[in-house]
C-alpha cells in the first residue's frame, strides 16, 4: 500500500467497521456521521522575507458516533453505552518531498509530515452502570482538567457515589507524535521528538526517538451539587526507550544515548468552583509539578453579581513554564508571571451584552547573580553583568467586547490592547453573521490592528483586514462555506487567503 | 507518470473517496431537510388555533382599563372585560413570590430556546375561576396529570368552556356563542369584533423544546404550584409561569449520579437529546434561540469575553462543558488546524511574534511548541537548527543579544521572563552550545540559585537532561548524585 493511499484506506476501513452500527440494524440506535473539511490557500513568508512557503492545506475529519447501544433511549437514568470516533487527515500540499525525506539531510524538517492521519479520539463509553455507580471509557480519549488538555490510549473507570463524590482512575499510553495515528499535541513541552526511522544517528540528534509512554492517573471529584464542584487530579507519565544526550553532530562529542524508564511528568492539580445565585461565584485551581517541586500554575476568579445584569470580576493567574522531565529547560531559570485583572460584564438586554476588562502582569526579574558559587560566566565576567533594581517587570492591557445577537445572526466587536517594554499590540475587530431564510449564511469581519516589536522595530506595522464569506446550509448541521481574507500592511503588502469549508452531518 | 502528477492523482482520489463515503452515508440516511429543527406542526396545534386558518397575528397589547362606556356595553353585568389580559390587574408588576420557584426578581422569563414565545389571544382570569368558581387546575387542564409528553396539548379546548359559558365548540367551523355576555366570542377572544363570523385570532403556545412527563410528577403529589408558581393568584398565565431550571434543581441533581432518591437525573432527563450545531449530548440550537448556560450555573455565562475566561470553567469541570459541546468543538482550537480569527485576529502570522513574546495568550494552551511552532519556524528559517539557512537574523545583533556580559536587552532577560518563547524556535542543542557544562558547552550556568538544593531528586527520577550538559563523570554532577 502506498503511503498516499493510507488516509483513504483508514477512513474507508473505519466506516466499514462501523457499518453494522448504523440504522437498519436496530431502530433505537442513534448513529451519527459527521465530516468537516477545510481547504486553505495562503503563503507564509519568513520575517526577513527571503523564504516563502505556500500553504495549500486540506484538513478533513470523519467522525462516527453511535449512541444508545443498549437500546433504552427513553430511560435517561439507566445505563448508556456509546461509541465515538473521529479521524483526521491534515495535508499540506505546499510541502515538498525533500522536507520529509531523511535521506536528504539538507532539506528534511524533522517531525514534519505532509499528510498525517490521526485518530483524534475513538472510545466506547459506558455511563450509569450498576445503578449509576459505574462509568467507563475505553479507547483513545481526552482528559481535560486543571492539568490541561491530554490524550491517551487506554481505559478509565469512574465510580460515582451517592455521597456527593466520585473517584476516577485511568491508565494506558500517552498519545505521542510519530506513533501510528497520533499527533504530538498532547505531550509535555520541551522535547523535540518523533519518528526517527531512516535518520542517520548524527542527523539532528536533538530530534529524539519516540517510544511508548505508559501513563496513569486518578481523580477525586465532587458529584451532584449544582452550585459547587471540585476536582483533585493526579497524573504520571513515564518516558521509555533511548534518548540522545549528545546533541552535537559536529564532532565535539560522539553520539551518546541514555536508555531506560524515567519520568516524563508527575503533577497534581485541583480545580473548584462555587456559586451562590444571588451573590456571585468563585473559581480557582492549581497545577503542582512534583518533578520540578514547584507550582506551575495557580489561578482564581471572583465574580460578584452586582445586579441582575451586571457582573464584576477579579481574576488572578500565576504561571511558570515547566517541561517534560527529559527536557533541559526545566533546569533553566524561569521567573513566574503574575496576572491580575478586573472586568465587568453587562447584559444590557436579552440580545445585547458588553464585557470590558483591564489587566496587569508582573514578570519576575532577576536582580542579582543567582549563582554565587557557580558564576554565570566562567570567564570571570559575572561582576560585569547588569541586573535591574526592581524585581518586577510590569505590563498592562485591556479588552472590550460587545455582542448583539438576534434571530439567526449576530454582530459584535472585540478589541484588545497589550503594552509592555518589549512590545505592544492594539486593535479591534468587527464581525457579523446572518443566516437568511434558514439556509443562506453571510459572514463578514473587518479589523485594524497595530503592533510594535521593541526588539525588532522593523517589524512594526498597522494592518487592516477584511474577510467576507458566504455559505449555504445543505441540511441540518451541514454547510458549505467559502470565505476570502485580505490583509494589508507594510510587512505582508497585500496578502490573500482563501478558504473552503464543507461540514456535513447525517443522523437518524 | 511523474511524481508530481502522482501526488495530484492521489489527492484527487482521496477527495473523491471521502466525498463518495459521505454521500453514500447521506443516501443511506436520506431525509427531507427539516426547516432547521423546527418541530412539525401537530394536529392539536391546529385544534387550539383558529377556527379557520388565519394568518398569524401578533398578540394585541393589553387593553387599557375599561371605560365607562365599555362597561356599559358589557353584556354580563358585573364582569370586568378588561381583566384576564395580563397576569395582574392593569398589567401590574409581578412579585417574585408568584413566579415559579427558581425565578429571580426582575426575571426576564424562561429561556426562549426552551419555551418559545407565545401568542395569547385569549382573555382568561385564573384567579376568578379558582377563587370564585372554586375550580381546580385539573378541571380545565384535564390532561395535565396524565400527560407523559410535551407534545400533549394541555391548554383547555374550547369545549372545556362550553358547560359554563353556554357556548358550543364541538365543531370549530360552526362555533355557537352562548346566550349571555360570558358566552359571546369577544368575551374571551381578544380582538374579535361583531361581523368577524367564525374567525378569531390564532392562539399559539408552541411546544417546549424539552422533555417532560407531567404524570411522573403528579403521582408523586407534586402540585402545579411547585413548578408553575401561584397561577391561582393571577389573571392571565403567561410564559413567565413556565418552570425555571433553577427550580428543577430543587429536586433534581444535574450530573450522572448513583442512587440518590427518585429525582436523580441527567441533562437528557429534561433536555432534548442529540447534537445541535455544535454537537453535544443535548440539543442546544432551536429556531427560537440557542441555549446558553445561565450565570448562576457554575458561573459559566457565555459573555462576550468568555473565550478568554472559559478555562476557569473548563479546567474545573470539563464534563459540565461536555453536556453541550462535543470534543471537536473544543479541539477546533485546542488541537486545531484552522486559525480561529476570534482568537488570532488580523495578520496574525506577522503579529504573533509580539504576542508570543508578551505571552498575552498562553501558546501552549493549544500548541505544542517543539512540534507545531518549531516545525513551521524551521521551514521558514526562523530557527538556528533547521534546514533553511537563507533567512536573516531574527534577534537583535549578537553583540547585544547573546554575548557576555549581560546588559539591558540581553536574551537572558527574555528567557527569564518567558522561556516558552525560546522553546518555540530553539532546540536543546542551540542552548547547550553556550549553557552546557565545560567541555560540552560554553559553561554558562543557566540554573537558578536554589537549583542544587533539589537537583538530587530530579537526577534520581530522570538523569537524562543532566547528561545533555554534563559528562556522567563530571565533578559538578556529583553534587546532584
Amino acid at each position: 500500500m502506498s503511503p498516499r493511499r493510507t488516509p483513504s484506506f483508514l477512513l474507508a476501513s473505519l466506516v466499514g467497521a462501523l457499518a453494522p452500527f448504523v440504522p437498519g440494524a436496530a431502530q433505537a440506535l442513534e448513529p451519527e456521521v459527521t465530516s468537516d473539511t477545510s481547504a486553505q490557500f495562503y503563503d507564509v513568508r519568513s520575517p526577513t522575507g527571503e523564504t516563502v512557503i505556500a500553504r495549500r492545506r486540506l484538513t478533513t475529519t470523519l467522525g462516527v458516533s453511535v449512541y444508545d447501544l443498549h437500546d433504552t433511549p427513553d430511560d435517561p437514568t439507566g445505563p448508556s453505552l456509546s461509541f465515538r470516533a473521529r479521524m483526521r487527515y491534515d495535508a499540506d500540499y505546499g510541502g515538498t518531498a525533500n522536507e520529509t525525506n531523511p535521506g536528504n539531510p539538507s532539506g528534511v524538517v524533522p517531525g514534519f509530515e505532509r499528510g498525517p492521519v490521526d485518530l483524534m479520539y475513538g472510545y466506547v463509553e459506558g455511563r450509569r452502570y450498576l445503578g449509576g455507580w459505574l462509568g467507563f471509557k475505553v479507547g483513545r480519549q481526552y482528559v481535560v482538567d486543571s492539568l490541561g488538555w491530554w490524550s491517551f490510549d487506554g481505559g478509565q473507570v469512574k465510580i460515582t457515589t451517592p455521597l456527593y463524590f466520585a473517584v476516577e482512575a485511568y491508565g494506558g499510553l500517552e498519545q505521542r507524535g510519530g506513533m501510528p495515528l497520533s499527533t504530538p499535541r498532547f505531550e509535555r513541552e520541551g522535547i523535540w521528538r518523533g519518528d526517527r526511522t531512516g535518520y542517520d544517528p548524527a542527523l539532528y540528534p536533538s530530534f529524539q526517538p519516540n517510544d511508548v509512554a505508559p501513563a496513569y492517573g486518578a481523580a477525586l471529584e465532587s458529584a451532584g451539587f449544582t452550585w459547587l464542584h471540585g476536582r483533585l487530579t493526579y497524573r504520571r507519565v513515564n518516558n521509555t526507550g533511548a534518548s540522545n544526550v549528545s546533541e552535537f553532530a559536529n564532532g565535539l562529542r560522539q553520539p551518546v544515548s541514555y536508555s531506560g524508564t524515567r519520568i516524563s511528568q508527575e503533577r497534581i492539580g485541583y480545580g473548584f468552583d462555587g456559586t451562590l445565585p444571588d451573590i456571585g461565584g468563585v473559581k480557582g485551581g492549581l497545577a503542582y509539578d512534583l518533578y520540578n517541586a514547584r507550582f506551575a500554575n495557580l489561578y482564581a476568579s471572583i465574580d460578584a453579581y452586582a445586579s441582575r445584569k451586571l457582573t464584576l470580576s477579579v481574576d488572578y493567574d500565576y504561571y511558570v513554564p515547566t517541561f517534560d522531565a527529559d527536557s533541559i529547560w526545566n533546569f533553566f531559570l524561569a521567573m513566574p508571571m503574575n496576572d491580575l485583572g478586573v472586568r465587568a460584564s453587562w447584559d444590557a438586554t436579552d440580545h445585547l451584552a458588553f464585557s470590558a476588562g483591564a489587566r496587569a502582569r508582573a514578570f519576575g526579574v532577576q536582580t542579582a547573580n543567582e549563582n554565587v558559587s557557580s558564576p554565570t560566566a566562567p570567564n570571570g565576567l559575572p561582576d560585569a553583568n547588569y541586573f535591574p533594581k526592581s524585581s518586577l517587570d510590569l505590563m498592562g492591557g485591556g479588552n472590550l467586547a460587545a455582542r448583539w445577537h438576534f434571530g439567526e445572526g449576530a454582530v459584535g466587536a472585540r478589541s484588545n490592547a497589550d503594552v509592555a517594554k518589549n512590545g505592544e499590540r492594539l486593535g479591534i475587530d468587527l464581525y457579523g453573521e446572518r443566516t437568511l431564510e434558514t439556509r443562506f449564511v453571510l459572514s463578514a469581519r473587518a479589523g485594524v490592528w497595530q503592533w510594535n516589536d521593541k526588539l525588532r522595530t522593523d517589524r512594526d506595522a498597522v494592518s487592516f483586514q477584511y474577510v467576507a464569506g458566504v455559505g449555504y446550509k445543505l441540511w441540518q448541521r451541514s454547510l458549505v462555506f467559502v470565505d476570502f481574507e485580505h490583509d494589508m500592511n507594510r510587512i505582508a503588502g497585500q496578502r490573500f487567503r482563501g478558504m473552503l469549508w464543507l461540514s456535513m452531518a447525517v443522523t437518524k | 507518470m511523474t511524481t508530481k502528477q502522482g501526488k495530484s492523482v492521489g489527492a484527487i482520489a482521496y477527495l473523491v473517496l471521502v466525498v463518495a463515503l459521505v454521500l453514500a452515508a447521506c443516501t443511506a440516511f436520506a431525509q427531507d431537510p427539516p426547516a432547521d429543527g423546527a418541530p412539525a406542526p401537530s394536529t392539536e396545534d391546529a385544534d387550539a388555533g383558529a377556527v379557520e386558518p388565519a394568518p398569524p397575528q401578533p398578540a394585541p397589547p393589553p387593553a387599557p382599563p375599561a371605560t365607562a362606556a365599555e362597561e356599559a356595553q358589557a353584556w354580563f353585568t358585573g364582569v370586568d372585560v378588561s381583566s384576564g389580559q395580563s397576569p395582574l390587574p392593569n398589567n401590574g408588576p409581578m412579585p417574585l413570590k408568584l413566579l415559579p420557584p427558581g425565578a429571580f426578581e426582575q426575571d426576564r422569563g424562561p429561556s426562549a430556546a426552551i419555551f418559545p414565545p407565545q401568542k395569547l389571544t385569549l382573555r382568561f382570569n385564573h384567579k376568578f375561576h379558582v377563587e370564585q368558581q372554586k375550580l381546580q387546575c385539573k378541571t380545565c387542564h384535564v390532561g395535565a396529570i396524565t400527560s407523559e409528553s410535551v407534545n400533549d396539548r394541555l391548554t383547555p379546548k374550547g369545549t372545556t368552556c362550553d358547560s359554563c359559558h353556554g357556548t358550543t365548540h364541538d365543531d370549530l367551523s360552526r362555533v355557537t356563542p352562548g346566550s349571555d355576555a360570558s358566552g359571546k366570542c369577544n368575551f374571551c377572544h381578544l380582538g374579535y369584533k361583531e361581523g368577524d363570523g367564525n374567525l378569531v385570532a390564532k392562539f399559539d403556545i408552541p411546544r417546549p423544546n424539552m422533555v417532560f412527563n407531567h404524570k411522573k410528577h403528579a403521582v408523586r403529589n407534586i402540585n402545579c404550584q411547585q413548578c408553575h408558581g401561584d397561577v391561582q393568584e393571577l389573571e392571565l398565565a403567561t410564559r413567565d409561569q413556565m418552570p425555571r431550571m433553577r427550580g428543577c434543581f430543587g429536586c433534581h441533581q444535574h450530573p450522572d449520579a448513583a442512587a440518590r432518591g427518585e429525582a436523580k437525573a441527567t441533562c437528557e432527563t429534561c433536555h432534548v437529546k442529540g447534537g445541535g450545531q455544535e454537537g453535544g449530548r443535548i440539543k442546544t440550537a432551536f429556531p427560537t434561540g440557542a441555549m446558553q448556560p445561565p450565570r448562576w450555573l457554575h458561573n459559566s455565562q457565555h459573555t462576550p469575553d468568555f473565550v478568554q475566561r472559559h478555562k476557569y470553567v473548563a479546567a474545573n469541570d470539563s464534563q459540565f462543558c461536555a453536556n453541550c459541546h462535543k470534543e471537536e468543538f473544543c479541539t477546533a482550537c485546542h488541537d486545531g488546524r484552522v486559525r480561529p480569527r476570534n482568537i488570532h485576529p488580523n495578520d496574525y502570522l506577522n503579529m504573533h511574534a509580539v504576542e508570543g513574546r508578551l505571552a498575552t495568550q498562553k501558546c501552549t494552551s493549544c500548541h505544542r511548541e517543539q512540534s507545531f511552532c518549531l516545525g513551521c519556524h524551521q521551514r521558514v528559517g526562523v530557527s538556528m537548527s533547521g534546514p533553511v539557512k537563507d533567512s536573516g537574523r531574527f534577534h537583535p545583533p549578537k553583540s547585544e543579544w547573546s554575548d557576555p556580559p549581560r546588559r539591558p536587552g540581553h536574551h537572558s532577560f527574555e528567557a527569564n521572563r518567558n522561556l516558552n518563547a525560546c522553546v518555540s524556535c530553539h532546540i536543546e542543542r542551540d542552548c547547550v552550545i553556550c549553557h552546557g557544562g565545560k567541555g560540552i558547552g560554553g559553561g554558562f550556568n543557566p540554573h537558578s540559585g536554589s537549583f542544587v538544593a533539589g537537583c538530587s531528586t530530579q537526577f534520581k527520577r530522570n538523569p537524562r537532561p543532566c547528561y545533555v550538559c554534563h559528562d556522567p563523570g563530571a565533578a559538578v554532577l556529583q553534587r546532584c548524585k
